[in-house]
């Protein structure tokens, strides 16, 4: 198990490395190959670690693997090691396979962009970091995986550099996630002095054994939770999503739909424990994961960039997922996060292949009628979108429900709140995954339905490569068949695999699954119905006026924090600028400067070069010696 | 021994040695300057020969006529450079010389 680990991290790091140390000596399809091969020789370490751990019994799924000691200040030590347990498992399976599906397309996607040994570079550099988090054997290297995947988020959002809108969105990500980390770090620090260790073991275990005070465990918790709401995008940390759509559509498939942004719902199901010696804290996350659910499903009904649709429903899902580990149903929350890394790939590969085909355009308002010039993308497309609104037998359906049933069963003004929410959250997934396929896929060719919008150009040649469509398949198959794992009451091995690492706190009745489902299906189909008849009558789900307007502007979020942050902030620079910096300490050296010039001055002029004058220094010098030696004689 | 006693002798030298002194300082004239030099030596000698009087040593007056000799060598350097300014047309006076330069 731990060989098939080690070589699942460090492929992909080699890649990386190979790649950067090669420069322009490889060309730039090799340096594509060499970034897809080795995410897929570290897909297929996890493949081997997970078969060895399946063979096991549950008790003995859990290694930690120490390479050397790393930090070492008085009491207090980490070591560079790895935890490879079911949970850790699953995110290395999750993250090599859909990464290495998103690389093989990205040689299609990417083919032709000057800078694409770069692009891949990072690429690798990221599966990497993502690797090292979810593989830590203790917080420290989980927040250095953390941190930079926040880097490689920052750099491939700003991949193309000469765009400032580009640049601008790679920088709001890296602060407000710098925002998340900072929070966590106080946390780690908070644990180090109470607890003298970041291993994952001894943390637990103080905050289970009740150790540590009510107030420590809360905030070590409200710590965590900062992290992972910055990292997964939720409100109050989530404005630098939608912006992070600048960078490729693979970058957006990979970093922002399968994986990155999960990080979050990973870290939460990690410290469980913490979270469960702090329950406010833990529902507090599923607070927030309704909140964020609700808003960005509205907010998605009047995006008309496809990217950005898909971005608001991938904020909304993660809310599902915070939803369930904030209820304790860690092993469905695990579940939603593998069946919406497959259906969202799927969805940005798809969208990624209609923009490539049209050369560019990202406009919902400008496409139409797709269906049949690009068949394979329609099919896969579709099969995306339902399985996002939670069609059966589609992988959507089963992880949802089981989250919501977990809501139900949770019972409580919380569970009903969460439960109630969580459905109107399914209804307004229908509404808005339908009036994007429709957009795209149906009506007159390049529609244009708002006047004043000419026909884009498209590409005579199929609907991409075959490095193209080949993982949008898979990825399609996936989305049908990934739910099969979990049947309630017929079959769960996906939760028998994470219960022993992952206790649940709730545990939803067969009845309770089948009740939560038909609502949920019900829902989805309204919301799709709705979105079939706006369509038709070609109007907008959302009519004009202020209720439109506030959510164009995304609820006004990042108007607030501009003036509540950006803008004081600067005013504060400018006047600290013009009041202390430039006066005093700029004034300061430069009068230091002054005076040791002044001083040299002065004391030049005695070298006057007149002889009598010197001849007078020396006699005078004499005298006063001599009256020195008589006084003291 | 009759005649004044040391005393007066070191007196006489400390005069001579002000005199000197003020020489050096006051006056602009190189040739003044060193003729004030060697009043101060002088007075020097004198002093040394008076404390060998007092102690009833030869070494004040052996290191006399050293003096002597270092006061002649002195003198010629001196007025070897008086000579080569004057050559040049220099004006003699010791304030217009306060750059070392050709």
């Amino acid at each position: 198990m731990t060989f098939g680990s080690w070589v699942c991290l460090v492929a992909p790091l080699a890649g990386f490395l190979a790649i950067t140390l090669a420069g322009t000596r490889i060309t730039r399809s090799q340096a594509g190959w060499i970034s897809t091969g080795s995410v897929f020789v570290g897909f297929a370490g996890a493949v081997v670690a997970f078969l060895d751990a399946w063979g096991r019994d549950a008790e003995q799924r859990v290694e930690l693997t120490t390479a050397w000691t790393w930090l070492k200040a008085g009491e207090f030590q980490v070591g560079l090691e790895l935890l490879i347990d079911p949970l850790s498992l699953v995110m290395m399976l999750v993250v090599t396979g859909v990464g290495g599906l998103i690389i093989l397309y990205s040689n299609g996607y990417m083919a032709g962009d000057d800078e694409e040994r770069r692009y891949f570079a990072y690429m690798s550099f990221f599966v990497f970091s993502m690797l090292l988090l979810v593989q830590g054997g203790n917080l420290l290297l989980l927040l250095v995986g953390w941190g930079l995947v926040g880097l490689a988020s920052y750099l491939l959002i700003g991949f193309h550099h000469e765009r400032p809108s580009a640049v601008a969105a790679a920088k709001k990500a890296f602060v407000i996630n710098a925002i998340g980390d900072a929070i966590m770090a106080l946390g780690f620090f908070l644990a180090i002095a109470h607890v003298g260790s970041l291993d994952f073991g001894a943390v637990f275990g103080a905050a289970e054994s009740g150790e540590l005070s009510d107030t420590v465990v809360t905030l070590l918790a409200l710590g965590l939770l900062g992290g992972a709401v910055a990292k997964s995008a939720q409100i109050p940390f989530h404005t630098w999503l939608p912006d992070a759509m600048e960078g490729p559509t693979p970058v957006s498939a990979l970093i922002h739909a399968a994986t990155m942004v999960t990080a979050g719902v990973y870290l939460i199901c990690r410290t469980h424990l913490v979270f469960e010696a702090a329950p406010d804290v833990q529902h507090i996350a599923a607070i927030l994961g309704l909140a964020t659910l609700l808003a960005a499903g509205v907010i998605a009904l009047v995006q008309w960039d496809i990217k950005r649709v898909i971005a608001y429903s991938t904020m909304s899902q993660i809310g599902y997922m915070f939803v369930g580990a904030g209820v304790g149903a860690y092993g469905f929350a695990m579940f939603h996060l593998v069946t919406h890394a497959f259906f969202k790939a799927l969805l940005f590969l798809a969208a990624g292949i209609v923009i490539h085909h049209l050369q560019g355009e990202q406009d919902m308002r400008r496409m139409g009628g797709l269906r049949t010039s690009m068949p394979f993308t329609h099919l896969t497309f579709l099969v995306g979108t339902l399985a996002l609104v939670g069609i059966p037998p589609l992988a959507g359906f089963w992880s949802k429900d089981a989250i919501l049933s977990s809501a139900l069963d949770q019972g409580g003004a919380l569970g009903w709140i969460l439960f109630v929410g969580g459905l109107l959250g399914a209804l307004l997934t229908g509404m808005y995954s339908l009036r994007l396929y429709f957009a795209v896929f149906h009506g007159a060719e390049y529609a244009g339905r708002h006047e004043g919008v000419e026909a884009p150009h498209v590409e005579e040649h199929g609907e991409g490569p075959r490095s193209m469509t080949v993982p949008v398949g898979v990825l399609a198959a996936g989305s049908a068949v990934a739910g099969l794992l979990q049947i309630p009451g017929v079959w769960h091995p996906f939760e028998n695999w994470l219960e022993h690492t992952v206790e649940p706190l709730v545990h939803a009745s067969v009845g309770e699954e089948w009740l939560t489902s038909a609502l949920a299906v019900s829902l989805g189909v309204l919301g799709s119905l709705l979105a079939w008849r706006a369509f038709t009558a070609g109007r907008e789900l959302v009519p004009e006026g202020a209720i439109r307007r506030t959510l164009e502007h995304k609820l006004w979020f990042d108007e607030i924090y501009d003036a509540a942050f950006a803008r004081p902030a600067q005013a504060a620079a400018v006047g600290l600028r013009d009041r202390f910096e430039t006066p005093v300490v700029q004034g300061g050296l430069d009068e230091v400067a002054e005076g040791t010039l002044r001083g040299a001055s002065a004391t030049s002029a005695v070298q006057s070069g007149l002889l009598r004058t010197y001849a007078l220094a020396i006699t005078i010098s004499v005298a006063v010696l001599a009256l020195i030696f008589l006084v003291v004689r | 021994m009759s005649g004044p006693g040391v005393p007066w002798y070191l007196a006489i030298s400390a005069i001579l040695f002000s005199i000197g002194v003020a020489g050096v300082l006051l006056r602009r004239s190189p040739l003044i300057v060193l003729l004030s030099l060697e009043i101060m030596l002088n007075s020097a000698n004198l002093a040394f020969v008076g404390f060998s009087r007092l102690f009833g040593e030869m070494d004040g007056q052996v290191f006399a006529l050293a003096v002597m000799a270092v006061a002649a060598s002195e003198v010629c350097v001196g007025l070897g450079l008086i000579v080569a300014m004057a050559r040049r047309n220099l004006a003699l006076d010791v304030d217009l010389f306060t750059e070392l330069r050709g």
